[in-house]
């Protein structure tokens, strides 16, 4: 019995040895949970005192530390840093701010999560989409913005309120929650079209296309030009794609009580028959091997249609190719997806923040933050920064030198004032990937009108789902 | 035996907290509804019907069956052994049975736990979130009078049966000659018991079908369809007893039984052709693709890519020139990350007709091919597409056949470099004496090297199984959509249900279905192997 | 009949016929079918490393070789992907959970394999019923398990080393692939150690462990593997750069370089690098065959 119990403590002295020959770092709580910084108690004045009356009286902002994870990388995280860095030397609330990228959407989305199942306090604030805040508030776990927004002491003047686009506004807004603002938005982007200028006044054309007959009657020449299969619009089956063509063709793919969705109105019908037309004739094709920019550049597709988050990366793309290939770079342009509407209705869409539900002064603090990175000069800043688009009236003021320097994003500028929107239902991120594969069904020659009908009945039925699991 | 569990202790401390409560919680979870909700509503077996439908009473019944059949086939060989040997098994039967109840009780104690702790996050929120705060409510927690009841009841139990086996243990003559028939007690007494719970748990469901049904209105063929269907099994069952049974008896009788045999396969396959379509209509659709999907990847994959390894091991096991070089070769598609490897295999497996296999083609002066975005299956396409042949017989569609290869081009690295490890365990001198004996090299390749590779094949080939059953990474990142789903095996579409949807409950229970698939595989993959595994 | 001929003799040339002919013959048939398979093996990895010297027109414009290998890809890949901040933090996270691994999996195994104890095999059934759950299911539950342990420990679990490393110090993997080997080693050796009186862990390591080095090779190897290219996970459970992998540089210098596909090859053959280097160096542990009889009994 001795000598078992002697193996015994041989075997703790091995695994305990394992373990405190790992270093063992100094314990780091997250710094927003040491700094609890006592309510001031006396009457307190000068500036960011505690409100003295309305709903968030007595709550004191100042010296919190805010965490915000966000998706932001590379050049974009860099100039973001370079902001925030201004933030926490001159905010006269001594708040500091701590922004940490966290992987993409579906990182920040599973961290979220993650976090709400196991009691770990998320960040103060997060990025992320508009079904995204349904699903965290299906957990409570978001604060309302309008307690801010509305505040006499740290909300917005009317004017202030009124110098936000009033849509990018409501798509923060949840019905089913009782009307909450969940989301805020810092910028948008949009899905915009690609052209190369120089490429169509060669296959002699004056300028990009407006109208569907225009836009293939180019893709098509430039199909020909190449003929080895590229030279057209490159396909993209993202439902975004499919949502913007229905907008440009008068249609919309949410009902009219924004409960359910609509793939198979008018608008979506002409638009698949026209691409599929296009894909048959050779004038569009597929790539699946990458993303599509440097196919654009090097001339392989006259068309492509994206985000207008990706033009920092076109830009670049297009002056590499031209270097390495040693000739002019072609002059290069976006515009709105070819339309029969009247005005050119574009799909504008972007992640909002949100502010997590925490102890009061650091979803205040955290609100003062968002004001601060909204107000005209900042969010002049971070759209030069990121290429974003602005989503107040306010900001193009400051704006005019960044687009003398860049008339691509001029050009998009422009378009902002048409917006529509794509569906915030729960279910859309599983209603995504069934358009996705309707798309692809369409082009490999299913009957588009059924297809788009099924499409319809498989989404309505997802989110028919999903909310029964909400009860 | 101390010893023993304390060289098992630190292991299974780890893989109870990282392995084990995945289980648990997936079990509990399985049977909750709610979206985002990690504690949602009690919903019984209400994801496993929106899963396979009614499948899931039969499979449970039979669970339940398999479950009391392991326990008495345990109870009666104790006995027999009991019997013949004069040893004295009944007295442990008891004590066995006590700590299967205190084992049973204490799972109990798990699952009543389980709940109120993970109910301690929605109690943090709106509250200071600290250390402090969540240590009081974990405290909190542990002292509730359900919980601790639950808990007392169980250890008196596990105790009670402990002490008595303890004190028999003590009894018995120190020479040994009386074995210890705790663990088969046990064991029956386990089983006995989940076996009988789960009867309990499945009657109480269907009851509340019954009742649901009633208030719409609508009729429940329930009942009749797990007795027809249990009948088919049952009957697919005797043909294959009857057929064992054939093979020893004289040539008359064996004919007679194997007719016999015959008839009760047909009538089994008949009823179950028949019937089960019936009880699974009503299931999801995407989750029996996805299962379709999954066995064609792993009926495609797992024996080219061990069979290639084996071979390429037994090649580089020799001494030849190069065979550092050769070994770093084989390996470094296992090592590449799934990014790099990913970008190329769709360069490859592009459907431009300019992409590399597409040009091969053309060398030849086929048709480009679709590759990844061809979602027909590949028995279809080669059979010309004339006829149809349905889902199953079908095949594979090209796009997984493609991701099929991907995978297979990964894993047999892995493998090889273990097949190696393995040749490396083998000792020289038996060469050496088979040399002497004269036996050639193929005789000594299958009398030496495979009946002492035999346990390195056997946890190979099973880890391969288990692991291609849940494969994910290489299809997700080669997934298009313009495969129409046909790549979206069982481990994606519950991927899909836990992260995309939030949706954890029916996730779970998914997840759950195809642990028991992968778990009957493995019971039966054993059976054989332990006929055949040798350990030197 | 001919064909086995053939396969037999390519198959154990050691004690191939000495006619210098035939053994020419299995030679050849020996290099052919491994020359085929490394070309296999090596094509689409060598595709890599051509699209990784490759300038932005040739890499996406399906050329086969650069014209002129761009070197400069690599330390641009280097820089940009901050590798030099991730890789201290992958080497240590590494070097933890793999020699957990081998610690607590050889004990473990060796439990299962020479030792008798009740509940044997149940033990063991519930050790694989682990590895059958999809992966999926288990981020949420496990991250759960280390967000509560490190609010009741003193230090923190989340964003530290113990999230990235503990979880991966026990698999049923390793366990299992160790039982495999230890199994085999005669049971002579165990009696005859007893008689020096030799207990278990004495055991394990003078006999046992350097009989099984092949095997604990393996493990090592694979556990490198898993815990470099180890993504998901890490990312869940770290929230700043001080303890995030070489595999998160990865993730957001392609997420950053998007369609620069010569600089995402780049980047990904770096990451690659130690790890073949390891084998390089470990693989000659795979090649002779052990001699238990030279063993002290």
């Amino acid at each position: 019995m001795n000598t078992k119990r002697m193996w015994m403590l041989a075997t703790l002295l091995v695994a305990a040895l394992v373990l405190a020959a790992c270093p063992a770092p100094a314990a780091q709580a997250p710094a927003a949970m040491e700094e609890e910084a006592p309510a001031a108690e006396a009457m307190d004045e000068g500036p960011c005192a505690p409100a003295a009356d309305g709903p968030l009286a007595g709550i004191d902002p100042r010296g919190q530390t805010i965490v915000w994870w966000h998706q932001h990388r590379g050049s974009r995280e860099e100039k973001l840093a370079v902001i925030v860095e201004d933030f926490n030397a001159n905010n006269e609330c001594g708040i500091v701010l701590d922004a940490q990228n966290q992987g993409g959407y579906n990182d920040i989305r599973d961290k979220v999560n993650a976090s709400t199942a196991s009691g770990e306090q998320p960040a103060s604030l997060i990025v992320g989409y508009q079904n995204d805040q349904a699903f965290y508030q299906l957990n409570g776990v978001l604060a309302d913005f309008d307690t801010f927004i509305d505040d006499p002491t740290w909300g917005f003047t009317a004017e202030e309120r009124d110098d936000f686009f009033a849509s990018f506004m409501e798509q923060g807004v949840h019905p089913v929650f009782d009307s909450q603002r969940l989301g805020f938005p810092p910028n948008r982007s949009m899905e915009v079209l690609y052209y190369n200028q120089t490429w169509l006044e060669e296959l002699g054309f004056a300028g990009p296309p407006s109208t569907p007959d225009e836009f293939e009657e180019m893709a098509c020449a430039g199909a020909e030009a190449n003929g080895d299969g590229t030279g057209g619009y490159i396909l993209r089956d993202d439902a975004s794609a499919m949502a913007s063509w229905t907008f440009a063709l008068g249609g919309d793919v949410l009902n009219d009580d924004n409960t359910g969705y609509v793939y198979n109105g008018q608008a979506t019908i002409d638009a698949m028959t026209m691409l599929k037309r296009m894909f048959d004739n050779g004038c569009a094709y597929f790539f699946t091997e990458g993303y599509p920019n440097p196919e654009f550049a090097a001339r392989r597709a006259s068309f492509t249609q994206g985000s207008s988050s990706g033009l920092p990366f076109y830009a670049n793309d297009m002056v590499t190719i031209a270097e390495e290939q040693g000739r002019d770079m072609d002059v290069w342009g976006v515009t709105a997806i070819p339309h029969t509407t009247e005005n050119p209705v574009q799909n504008i869409y972007g992640a909002d923040v949100m502010i997590t539900a925490g102890p009061p002064e650091q979803e205040l603090a955290a609100w003062l933050f968002i004001k601060w990175f909204t107000s005209p000069e900042v969010q002049a800043r971070w759209v030069e920064a990121s290429n974003y688009f602005p989503t107040r009236a306010g900001t193009e003021a400051h704006l005019s030198g960044y687009v003398e320097e860049n008339p691509q994003y001029g050009e998009a500028l422009a378009l902002l004032g048409h917006g529509a929107y794509e569906p915030q239902l729960i279910s859309y991120q599983a209603v995504r990937d069934a358009a996705e594969t309707a798309f692809n069904e369409i082009m490999q020659g299913a009957d588009i009108q059924a297809t788009l009908d099924g499409l319809t009945e498989t989404a309505n039925e997802l989110q028919e789902e999903l909310m029964g699991e909400v009860e | 035996m101390l010893l023993a569990y304390s060289f098992l202790a630190p292991a299974f401390i780890i893989i109870g907290l990282f392995g084990l409560f995945p289980l648990a919680f997936a079990a509990y979870e399985s049977t909750l509804r709610g979206l985002n909700k990690i504690v949602g509503s009690y919903d019984g077996l209400g994801n496993y019907v929106k899963a396979v439908d009614n499948l899931i009473y039969i499979i449970n019944f039979w669970l339940a069956v398999g479950l009391v059949y392991f326990a008495v086939s345990m109870i009666a060989r104790a006995v027999q052994e009991h019997r013949q040997e004069q040893t004295n098994a009944m007295r442990w039967a008891l004590p066995a049975a006590l700590t299967a109840a205190g084992t049973a009780l204490f799972a109990r104690f798990v699952f009543i736990l389980l709940p109120e702790m993970l109910l301690i996050p929605s109690k943090l929120r709106g509250q200071n979130n600290t250390r402090e705060a969540f240590r009081s409510l974990v405290v909190e927690t542990w002292w509730l009078p359900t919980v601790q009841i639950a808990l007392w009841i169980g250890v008196v139990f596990l105790a009670a049966g402990a002490v008595w086996a303890l004190l028999i243990n003590r009894q018995m003559p120190k020479d040994g000659r009386d074995r210890i028939y705790f663990m088969p007690f046990f064991n029956a007494g386990v089983c006995l018991i989940s076996g009988a719970a789960l009867i309990w748990f499945t009657l109480t469901e269907i009851n509340a079908a019954y009742a649901e049904a009633l208030e719409e209105g609508v009729g429940l063929e329930l009942w009749s369809q797990i007795v027809t269907i249990s009948a088919g099994f049952l009957l697919l069952l005797l043909a294959w007893r009857l057929w064992e049974s054939a093979r020893d008896r004289s040539s008359n009788t064996g004919v007679a039984l194997r007719l016999v045999g015959a008839v009760a396969l047909m009538a089994g396959a008949w009823v179950l052709i028949a019937e089960l379509p019936r009880a699974v209509a009503a299931g999801d659709e995407d989750w029996w693709n996805g299962l379709m999907a999954t066995v064609f990847y792993v009926l495609g994959t797992v024996p080219i890519q061990l069979g290639l390894a084996l071979i390429l091991s037994a090649l580089l096991f020799q001494k030849i020139r190069g065979q550092t070089l050769f070994r770093v070769l084989y390996f470094l598609p296992y090592v590449a990350p799934f990014v790099g490897t990913a970008a190329v295999f769709r360069i490859i497996f592009s459907n431009r007709p300019t992409a590399p296999l597409n040009s091969l083609l053309d060398l030849f002066g086929a048709e480009p091919l679709l590759w990844l975005s061809e979602p027909a299956g590949i028995i279809q396409m080669i059979t010309g597409g004339k006829i149809d042949l349905g889902p199953i017989l079908s095949g594979p569609s090209l796009a997984l056949v493609a991701i099929m290869i991907y995978g297979t081009w990964t894993y047999v690295g892995f493998d090889t470099v273990i097949f190696l490890a393995g040749l490396g365990a083998i000792p020289n001198e038996l060469y050496e004496v088979a040399d002497i004996d004269g036996a050639g090299g193929w005789a000594q390749f299958r009398h030496v090297t495979l009946p002492l590779l035999s346990p390195t094949i056997y946890f190979l080939s099973l880890y391969a199984v288990i692991g291609t059953f849940k494969a994910f990474n290489h299809i997700f990142v080669l997934r298009q959509a313009a495969a129409l789903g046909t790549t979206d095996t069982a481990s994606i579409v519950i991927f899909q249900a836990f992260k995309r949807d939030t949706r954890y409950g029916y996730a779970s229970a998914l997840a759950i279905l195809l642990l028991l698939i992968i778990m009957i595989i493995t019971l039966v993959n054993n059976r054989i192997a332990s006929r055949r595994v040798f350990y030197g | 009949m001919a064909d086995e001929a053939i396969a037999s003799s390519a198959l154990q040339t050691r004690w191939a016929d000495p006619a210098t002919r035939r053994a020419a013959l299995n030679q050849a048939i020996i290099y052919t079918v491994l020359i085929i398979g490394a070309a296999a093996a090596i094509l689409p990895f060598l595709y890599t490393v051509s699209v990784s010297l490759m300038n932005l027109t040739e890499a996406t414009g399906g050329r086969a070789l650069p014209s002129t290998p761009q070197w400069t890809n690599y330390t641009e890949a280097w820089h940009d992907a901050q590798f030099s901040l991730y890789f201290m933090n992958s080497v240590k996270i590494t070097l933890i959970s793999v020699g957990g691994a081998v610690v607590f999996c050889a004990l473990a195994a060796y439990a299962f394999a020479q030792m008798e104890f009740p509940g044997k095999s149940f033990l063991f059934t519930l050790l694989l019923s682990t590895l059958m759950l999809p992966e999926a299911i288990t981020w949420v539950p496990n991250f759960i398990t280390v967000s509560w342990l490190g609010r009741i420990s003193p230090i923190p679990w989340i964003n530290n080393w113990p999230s990235l490393t503990i979880p991966f110090m026990a698999s049923a993997f390793g366990i299992f692939l160790l039982r495999q080997f230890f199994q085999q080693i005669p049971r002579e050796l165990w009696d005859s150690a007893q008689i020096d009186g030799s207990g278990h862990l004495r055991y394990l390591i003078t006999v046992v462990l350097p009989l099984s080095t092949a095997a604990v090779m393996t493990l090592v190897l694979f556990g490198f593997v898993g815990a470099w290219n180890a993504l998901a996970w890490p990312i869940l459970v770290t929230t700043s750069s001080d303890w995030r992998p070489i595999s998160y540089g990865l993730l957001v210098f392609l997420d950053e370089a998007g369609a620069l596909l010569h600089l995402q090859m780049a980047g990904a053959i770096i990451t690659m690098l130690p790890i073949v280097l390891l084998y390089f160096f470990t693989q000659r542990h795979f090649i002779e065959g052990i001699a238990t009889t030279g063993l002290k009994g």
